[in-house]
């Protein structure tokens, strides 16, 4: 006995010799730690790929909710009269906030991205692995990074700009000019190190191409009015051959044409209800509701966008689901609580219930209309960018050229209609190609920031409740001017 | 059928024991002592005092004038005696044939033995603030739940049920709430520190200690800042030479405590008349289903256990077997847990002592689904049957009946905490003593939903329409060890008295969870309830669940510590007590820099009471000061907080056809800067006891200061964190400040023993700080209802998870009203009128303000029990007042739903209503606003319960030692102004508090029971 208790006094004495920091270190269990990725080659392909992720994101598409057309007279808020009034409305009449839904998902989506390009842009250079492989890596990321940061300029002008993958907590927002620059500088990044899209084996189409760097290149120098070098830019990509039109104008954002020939650059999708297993809801929140019940509606077609289609333009037919309408065998019935017709107080029709069918994926599900990809840039917008180039630049004949090809195709070979344009007056073609762009690119996103840069936002949106001088820009979140502790200025009008 | 089978069973084991016990009870030899019993403080006879042959069933009554004969084994017998109210006095026969006794009074509190942390104190010679609940109490509620036995007991603890749901487990505050994390108390089991201690069964526990200061909390330093709760469970009682046999089963039934005041069918018609004109068109012909009584039922409850104690030469034991069963109000839930405990102390020499405590737990719960909240928006005029007798379609919930009806889920499990130690005395004075302990906790979830779908009237399918059946499968486990060595040491020189403790721990916690679900199950019977990889991905059936396996760590759950600790009380002269603390945390949840912290305190306490100067005093019995100060801290985060790490379960599509290919990239960064959150507690306390300590009362000031609390802050969003992602930081302070008091006055008249308890606690909760250093935010915005909406901010002078929206000021009557006020543009006649706040003359969200807190400013309880004869009675009650409970299940409206009932009081013209808006389905007027707050103040009376204790002629018939029937009800009925079905809205997380999101009601009991003892 008096051993075993001899024994027990010295239980302390060993314990204490244990060593306690191993003891007290526990790393993270299944998961990586920052500090150790990525490494290897194969991490380099994991890092990239995870920057292409955020584009299924549901809030990297305008927060969630298509706003950029709603603010356009491309279309009304949508869905049932009630939905989302509260949160949606107010980007339709332009009484937004700088609390308003969506805002705050926007911008820390875009800046989620640009941190996953900025760890491939700082990271994966210093991985030892094949060279060619690492040179087109970085330049993807550099082609996303331009991207997000183009949706954030655009959005609000000046931004925070961060190039590391470990920003401060507080920055101030660097001027419009210089996130511009960045832009430039990572585009022609891309462009020169990424391979033409025809080397890309079909199991690769969706990665960035020099062909979209070009092309967003294009759209980049435009927005600020550089045309010389949106020309260059614009030409390199019709006469890499690369690229054309596709034949029926459905297919250019339908699934027949998915990655085909129109295809700039598009984000790929898998018909699953679920972003996380490769889904992405930007249809989702656009497709028509009730019977079929093939999404929640937003984003309506408005008559004013009806309307501007000339006589016979298919592509009116193509862009706008009608009720009774008969698509891959399905009739559009519609919302039993969205009106078929609304009413003004004099008892004109100003809204009909209507749906985007550029969106449109044919199935019997609201998972399959998680299958479609979007198409961030086609080709029509690539010829269009020439046309207008080359209008500004005093090439009114090469771009009629171009214009024309669009109007060709939209025709789809009924010649009795959509004339060809030969208007050469430099301002009247300038508004001519304004209007093509509009039908051509329809709820694509895109016409609301046409109208921007090219100063007829207030002339087109002010009977809208566009107000000058404010609504050119979205307000930055307030959640964000708060945890900056007002570091970051808001935009003018909004506060 | 197979509940029935299964109560037959039990009640075959418990009889088959009872008659084994009577067995043993076989050997008398007659040889008889008499004697008389007098009280010791008015030399009265005492009638009716028991006596009783140590560790024997055996025993008589004293008669009138306090004789009483009994007949005795041999002279190594014991006799005791005991009567309520005196100290019981233990006399050897030897060859005594007459033994008279004089019983002293029983001097209730200060020489009470005190569990604390690490050891044992005389109540007397105690510094800190420590609250005893006695095993009496702690079975006086029917409830799966030890922790349900504290409510309305110690002053300064809340105990709230989060649910009435089978085995659910209630949220417990200690001097309110001190940090935004987890702010849960930590539990001592027999010397095992726990997180959640579900697997005890009330009957096994001798008493509950409650450590809520700093000099009693700061020997379990960065784990003491909610407070520590020391739960010692029953031993075998030393000079028990005979088993103690001990059996109570008690059964009882269940209904739903209140229903809530809802529209019927034609009510609900004519307001949905007047929202859109012409939806019914006969509103006497609706339908009217009250869908609340068609999903409660009345449930049983039933609870048994059976325990055997005793000691023989070197082993002390305690063995004891429980069953507690309970069927929820809301079919397709129960829970049912089986316990086996296991007490052993082998004294194996003078010096050298072994022992263990051990409990082993399986149990088996089902849940329901949440159908309370779809019952409260069901429509009333839609019917839950077609005439075929299929389930109808409810618009905009789902039919809550088909929800039920094919509703399958399960958990089930074992728990086993337990530890083995030894301890060796040495040179007089020291003790030495080691401890391993271990919880290990295996859980089986599995949820099955077949496929079904529920038609419109015209055919069609309605939303609720399973296409595939579903299935889920998870288990999880978790392990900690402990090892404990501590050496103590306790001598009394002279006037000096001095007990120290010092010791070692280490302790590791590792847990492993793993998820798999499943589709389109080959058959819906539980045959079939196994996962089969074409459940998980089948192509053809556009099946593809591969995202959804899982398999991971808890991270709140994995973990290592070492720590020191250390004690020592001095008292001189038994009058002053000097008490110093000190603890020496790590914890592998810090990284190196900050990984170790310490946690000292000190206190002083001082018996006036023994003063000379006070020992003259009349009527004063006792008299003591108290105060305490210390630091204690709070480490319940997750271990990888610190970790920047690598998100990988993310895909990205390419390819034609599309294609799943994986991505990893930085997930939200992580924050290597953590440091463990101090508390900083002060506590001022006076107990005194007067009238010969027939009124006992404590009285204690508290004051708790946290800094540097684990709080998790929005970052920029330039961060790239991603949406809503937050990074923890030490950034806030929260003060908790309040009175304690308790006050007991018991009495003996003749045989009327009576005690009446008042305990009451106040509590001023301030948020001091937040964002700090890092200065990125000022609020925390949480209380998220069901739709996204947060109504609860946390913003310096306010208390933690105040509640915010807008302030209502009446109803716009008319146009002017409208136009001469600033509104949202939703805003109309017959709306709300919402103040604004900060007077820009513009209303909109800046306008949302404080409107209430869901914070107490008083809890309390009241109890009062008496004894007549072989009569007893206990009567509880408990409280709080000056807390506020956002209805938000009422909120929340996409879609029509059922109304209140206060609805009918609506605006329906100018001057019609001034604070019941125009009727609408949801939208402007159900904007969180104070319209929803409402006064979450209640009297509840918790037990009412009526026992009988057989006369000791009928028991020792029967050969039994005590024998005690008795009705007893819980939650009887509540006093409360609040129209849910329960006042008690917990939640474990701080920010999210007092808010009713559609819980599942809490229950009333009735029930009767019986105890033996033989």
């Amino acid at each position: 006995m008096k051993r075993i208790i001899n024994l027990s006094l010295l239980l302390p004495v060993i314990i204490i010799l244990t060593s306690c920091e191993d003891f007290l270190q526990i790393n993270p269990q299944g998961q990586m730690t920052q500090e150790a990725f990525p490494t290897t080659e194969s991490d380099a392909l994991l890092a990239t790929n995870a920057a292409y992720t955020v584009f299924r994101q549901w809030h990297y598409h305008s927060g969630g909710y298509p706003i950029l057309d709603i603010m356009s007279d491309d279309a009304h808020k949508g869905s049932n009269p009630n939905d989302q009034l509260p949160t949606l409305g107010p980007y339709d009449s332009f009484d937004h906030t700088a609390t308003q839904d969506g805002l705050d998902r926007w911008w820390s989506t875009l800046y989620e991205g640009i941190k996953r390009a900025n760890v491939v842009i700082e990271k994966v250079p210093s991985i030892e692995m094949d060279e060619t492989l690492r040179t087109r890596y970085v330049a993807e990321a550099y082609f996303i990074r331009g991207l997000l940061y183009f949706d954030l300029v655009r959005a609000w002008g000046g931004v925070p700009i961060i190039e590391t993958t470990e920003p401060p907590l507080k920055i101030e927002r660097a001027s419009v000019e210089a996130v511009y620059n960045l832009i430039e500088h990572d585009l022609l990044e891309a462009v020169k190190a990424l391979p033409e899209k025809s080397t890309c084996s079909d199991d690769q189409l969706g990665r960035a191409t020099k062909g979209a760097a070009n092309a967003l290149l294009a759209k980049v120098y435009l927005f600020q009015g550089n045309f010389e070098n949106a020309e260059t830019c614009a030409l390199e990509v019709i006469e890499s051959d690369e690229y054309d039109l596709e034949p029926v104008f459905a297919d250019a954002s339908g699934i027949l044409g998915e990655h085909g020939i129109e295809s700039v650059f598009e984000v790929g999708a898998i018909g699953v209800g679920s972003q996380s297993n490769g889904g992405n809801q930007y249809a989702n929140t656009q497709g028509v509701r009730g019977s079929p019940n093939r999404g929640w509606g937003f984003n309506r077609p408005s008559l004013d966008l009806i309307n501007t289609f000339e006589e016979g333009d298919p592509r009116m037919d193509a862009t706008v689901i009608f009720l009774g309408e008969v698509l891959d065998g399905v009739t559009i019935l519609g919302d039993g609580t969205t009106p078929d017709e609304v009413e003004d107080d004099q008892g004109n029709v100003i809204e009909i219930e209507c749906y985007n069918q550029k969106v449109w994926v044919p199935g019997n599900t609201t998972d399959t209309q998680f299958g479609h990809n979007r198409r961030i840039l086609r080709y029509a917008d690539v010829l269009l960018m020439a046309a207008e180039a080359l209008n500004e630049n005093n090439k009114p004949d090469d771009a009629l050229y171009y214009l024309n090809l669009v109007r060709e195709r939209a025709r789809e070979g009924n010649e009795t209609i959509l004339p060809d344009i030969t208007e050469t007056n430099k301002n009247t073609l300038r508004d001519i190609i304004l209007e093509e762009r509009r039908r051509e690119l329809a709820m694509e996103g895109h016409r609301f920031w046409d109208l921007m840069r090219t100063g007829k936002a207030a002339e087109v949106l002010g009977p809208l409740g566009f107000t000058e001088n404010k609504n050119e820009l979205l307000p930055i979140p307030q959640t964000e001017i708060d945890i900056s502790q007002k570091i970051l200025d808001q935009n003018p009008n909004y506060e | 059928m197979r509940k029935k089978s299964l109560n037959r069973f039990w009640w075959a084991g418990w009889m088959a024991m009872i008659l084994l016990m009577f067995s043993l009870q076989a050997f008398t030899q007659p040889r008889t002592v008499t004697g008389k019993v007098t009280a010791g403080d008015t030399g009265d006879p005492l009638p009716g005092a028991n006596i009783v042959i140590k560790g024997t069933a055996q025993g008589v009554i004293s008669d009138l004038d306090g004789n009483y004969e009994i007949g005795i084994q041999s002279p190594e017998d014991i006799l005791v005696f005991r009567f309520i109210g005196y100290v019981d006095q233990a006399v050897q026969v030897g060859d005594l044939s007459v033994i008279d006794v004089v019983l002293e009074v029983e001097t209730v509190g200060l020489e009470e033995i005190v569990v604390i942390g690490y050891g044992k104190v005389k109540k007397s010679d105690l510094t800190g603030s420590v609250s005893s609940v006695k095993s009496e109490d702690i079975v006086k509620i029917t409830s799966a739940n030890v922790e349900q036995g504290l409510q309305g007991k110690v002053a300064g603890v809340q105990v709230t049920s989060t649910s009435g749901a089978p085995g659910a487990v209630p949220s417990v505050r200690v001097r309110g709430v001190g940090t935004f994390n987890n702010s849960s108390p930590i539990f001592v089991v027999d010397g095992v520190i726990l997180d959640n201690i579900s697997f005890l069964n009330s009957a096994d526990i001798e008493s509950m200690e409650v450590l809520k200061d700093a000099s009693a909390t700061a020997i379990y330093g960065s784990r003491g800042a909610n407070g520590v709760i020391i739960i010692t469970t029953k031993s075998g009682a030393e000079g028990l030479a005979k088993p103690q046999f001990s059996f109570s089963s008690e059964v009882g039934l269940q209904r739903v405590a209140r229903q809530i005041d809802l529209l019927d069918g034609r009510e609900f018609a004519i307001i949905s008349n007047e929202i859109k004109p012409g939806s019914y068109n006969n509103i006497d012909a609706v339908p009217n289903t009250d869908w609340q009584s068609l999903i409660f039922s009345m449930a049983p409850i039933q609870n048994h256990q059976l325990s055997v104690s005793g000691a023989g030469d070197i082993a002390r034991y305690y063995m004891g077997i429980g069953y507690f069963g309970q069927d929820g109000i809301i079919d397709k839930s129960f829970y049912k847990r089986l316990s086996l405990k296991l007490n052993n102390v082998y004294q194996l020499s003078e010096q050298f002592r072994l022992g263990n405590n051990i409990t082993i737990a399986p149990y088996n719960q089902r849940n329901a689904p949440n159908v309370t909240y779809s019952v409260y928006r069901a429509q009333p005029v839609l019917e839950p049957y077609y005439s075929d007798g299929s389930y109808a379609v409810v618009y905009n919930v789902g039919n809550p009946l088909a929800d039920l009806a094919h509703s399958n889920n399960f958990n089930n499990g074992v728990r086993g905490v337990g530890n083995v130690y030894a301890e060796a005395s040495f040179l007089h004075s020291f003790t030495l003593k080691s401890s391993f302990g271990v919880d290990a906790a295996y859980n089986k979830s599995e949820s099955f939903t077949p496929a079904y779908t529920i038609y419109n009237p015209d055919g069609t399918a309605s939303q609720q329409d399973n296409t595939f059946s579903d299935l889920y499968k998870g288990t999880s486990d978790n392990l900690t060890w402990l090892w404990e060595n501590t050496i103590s040491f306790d001598k009394i020189f002279d006037k000096h008295y001095i007990n120290a403790v010092a010791g070692y721990t280490m302790q590791k916690t590792t847990s492993e969870q793993y998820g798999l679900s499943g589709a389109n199950i080959l058959r819906d019977n539980p045959e079939f309830w196994y996962i089969n990889p074409s459940y998980i991905y089948d192509p053809s059936s556009n099946i593809d669940l591969v995202q959804n396996i899982n398999n991971s760590v808890d991270p709140g759950q994995y973990y290592s510590m070492i720590s020191y600790l250390f004690r020592a009380n001095y008292t001189y002269s038994d009058k002053y007590i000097f008490t110093a603390t000190f603890r020496r945390d790590g914890s592998s949840k810090f990284s190196e820099d900050n990984r170790f912290a310490n946690f000292p305190s000190f206190a002083a306490g001082w018996n006036i009471g023994r003063e000379a100067f006070i020992e003259d005093v009349p009527h004063v019995s006792s008299l003591k000061l108290r105060a305490s100060w210390g630091i204690i801290g709070n480490d319940k985060i997750t271990y990888f907080d610190r970790y920047a790490r690598v998100q990988s379960d993310i895909i990205t599509v390419f390819g034609f056809p599309d294609n799943a290919f994986p991505a990893a990239s930085y997930g939200k960064s992580g924050n290597p800067d953590l440091k463990w959150e101090s508390t900083k507690q002060t506590d001022i306390g006076l107990e005194f006891g007067l009238l010969e300590n027939r009124l006992t009362g404590e009285l204690d000031y508290y004051n708790r200061m946290t800094d540097d609390i684990l709080v998790e802050l929005s970052t920029p969003g330039h961060m790239g964190n991603g949406l809503g992602q937050r990074i923890r930081y030490n950034a806030a302070s929260v003060s908790n400040s309040g009175i304690e008091f308790l006050l007991n006055w018991r009495e003996k008249r003749g045989d009327f023993n009576y005690s009446v308890g008042i305990l009451g606690s106040t509590i001023h909760n301030e948020v001091k700080s937040i964002g700090g250093a890092s200065g990125i935010d000022s609020t925390l915005i949480g209380g998220y209802l069901g739709n996204g909406q947060p109504v609860t901010l946390s913003r310096v002078g306010l208390p933690i998870g105040a509640f915010y929206g807008y302030v209502t000021d009446g109803i716009f009557q008319n146009t002017e009203e409208l136009g001469a006020c600033p509104h949202l543009s939703q805003a109309g006649v017959g709306d709300l009128r919402f103040v604004d706040t900060n007077d820009d003359g513009v209303l909109n969200g800046e306008d949302r303000t404080f409107i209430g807190s869901p914070i107490p400013d008083f809890i309390f309880g009241i109890n009062f029990s008496a004894a007549y004869r072989g009569f007893d009675l206990a009567v509880d009650f408990h409280g709080q007042a000056g807390n506020e409970i956002f209805n938000g299940k009422e909120v929340v409206r996409p879609d029509p739903y059922n109304f209140e009932q206060h609805v009918m009081e609506r605006w329906t013209g100018e001057n019609t209503s001034d604070t019941e808006p125009r009727p609408s389905f949801g939208g402007y007027n159900y904007l969180p606003s104070d319209r929803f707050i409402q006064n979450g103040s209640f009297l509840r009376l918790r037990t009412l319960s009526l026992g009988y204790t057989l006369p000791e002629s009928l028991s020792e018939r029967w050969h039994i030692a005590r024998a005690r029937i008795y009705l007893k009800g819980n939650n009887i009925f509540t006093l409360t102004r609040f129209t849910g079905y329960t006042p008690e809205i917990g939640s474990n997380d701080v920010l999210s508090n007092g808010i009713d999101n559609g819980i599942y009601p809490i229950t009333a009991i009735y029930s009767v029971g019986l105890n033996l003892t033989f």
